[in-house]
C-alpha cells in the first residue's frame, strides 16, 4: 500500500476570512494585521484548525474509496501565514488487520514544520486490495 | 495575571457544561468545506463540529474581548483578558456525523497547567468535548489543547 500523495496548500487572506466566518471564529490574529503586529507576528495567521484541515484532506482523499477515518490528531508547532507555501504529506507506520496508521506533517516553504499529525484508517473491503 | 487565572480555573477542572448545538445545516457544512480547501463529500467534514468556535449570534460587537474573541468560548471558563491559541486536537470519529443530525455538545475543562515559557507563564487548557445525536449516540470525542497568555 503506498503513502499517501503530499497535498501544497497556499492559504491566502481570502481563505482566512471564510474560514473565520465558517467557524464564527472573530479572533482579530486572522484578519487584522495591525493587531497581529501587537502580538508580535508578521502578518494574520493562518487558524489552528485550518492546518488540521489542510493535513486531514491528504487522509481524506487517500482514504475516499479505501475505508473511513476513525482517529485523527495535529499539533499546532509553528505559525503559518498567507503566501506561504504548505507542504502536507503522509506515511503509513502501521497496519494492523484492517486498522491502517499514518503520520502527518506539514512543512512551510523553508521547510520548517508547522504541524504534525496522526491519523487511523479502518479500511472497507474494497479498500484491503487497493494499493 | 496568567498565575492569577491559574488558580481561578482550577476549580473548574471536571466540570461539563451542555450545549444543545440545533441540526447541522447543509449550507454551514458546505460552506467550511469549500473554506478549508476540502473536496466535496456528502457527509459534513470531520472536522466541521470541532473547529466552529461559536454555535449562537455571540455578543454584541463591544462585548467581545479586545482580541476580537467571546468570552463565551469556553463555556464558564474565566477567559477574559488572556491571549488564545489552539494547539491542535486529538479527534475519534464513532459514528459519521449527517446533515440534519440533533447534536448535543458536552464541554469538559479536564485538566490546566501552568508552564513558564521564554515569554513568560502560559496556562495549557485541556478539553474534552463530546458531541452526541438526540439519540444519545456518541459521534464524536475531541481532546482540544489552547494555550492561554
Amino acid at each position: 500500500m503506498n503513502d499517501p500523495p503530499p497535498l501544497v496548500f497556499e492559504p491566502t487572506t481570502l481563505q482566512l476570512f471564510r474560514f473565520s466566518a465558517a467557524t464564527w471564529n472573530s479572533h482579530l490574529i486572522h484578519y487584522d494585521r495591525d493587531y497581529a503586529h501587537t502580538e508580535g507576528y508578521p502578518d494574520v495567521l493562518v487558524q489552528s484548525h485550518l492546518h488540521g484541515c489542510f493535513l486531514m484532506e491528504v487522509v481524506r482523499r487517500w482514504a475516499d474509496g479505501r475505508g473511513e477515518l476513525r482517529r485523527f490528531s495535529w499539533q499546532n508547532r509553528h505559525f503559518a501565514r498567507p503566501g506561504d507555501v504548505l507542504t502536507c504529506s503522509g506515511h503509513i507506520v502501521d497496519t494492523e488487520d484492517d486498522l491502517v496508521s499514518l503520520e502527518l506533517e506539514e512543512r512551510n516553504q523553508e521547510d520548517q514544520v508547522c504541524a504534525t499529525g496522526s491519523a487511523v484508517v479502518a479500511l472497507t473491503h474494497n479498500g484491503k486490495d487497493g494499493s | 495575571m496568567i498565575a492569577e487565572l491559574y488558580e481561578r480555573c482550577l476549580p473548574m477542572v471536571g466540570i461539563s457544561t451542555t450545549e444543545h448545538l440545533d441540526a447541522v445545516e447543509s449550507l454551514a457544512a458546505e460552506r467550511f468545506a469549500v473554506a478549508a480547501g476540502a473536496q466535496p463529500s456528502d457527509d459534513p467534514h470531520p472536522l466541521f463540529l470541532s473547529s466552529v468556535m461559536g454555535w449562537h449570534a455571540g455578543p454584541d460587537p463591544g462585548e467581545l474581548c479586545p482580541d476580537g474573541t467571546t468570552e463565551e468560548f469556553v463555556p464558564g471558563l474565566p477567559l477574559s483578558g488572556v491571549r488564545l491559541m489552539g494547539a491542535g486536537q486529538d479527534l475519534e470519529f464513532h459514528e459519521p456525523v449527517r446533515v440534519g443530525a440533533d447534536v448535543t455538545l458536552e464541554t469538559t475543562l479536564t485538566d490546566v497547567e501552568l508552564k513558564s515559557g521564554r515569554s513568560g507563564d502560559l496556562l495549557l487548557l485541556h478539553l474534552t468535548r463530546r458531541y452526541t445525536a438526540d439519540d444519545g449516540t456518541l459521534l464524536t470525542t475531541c481532546l482540544e489543547t489552547f494555550i492561554a497568555r
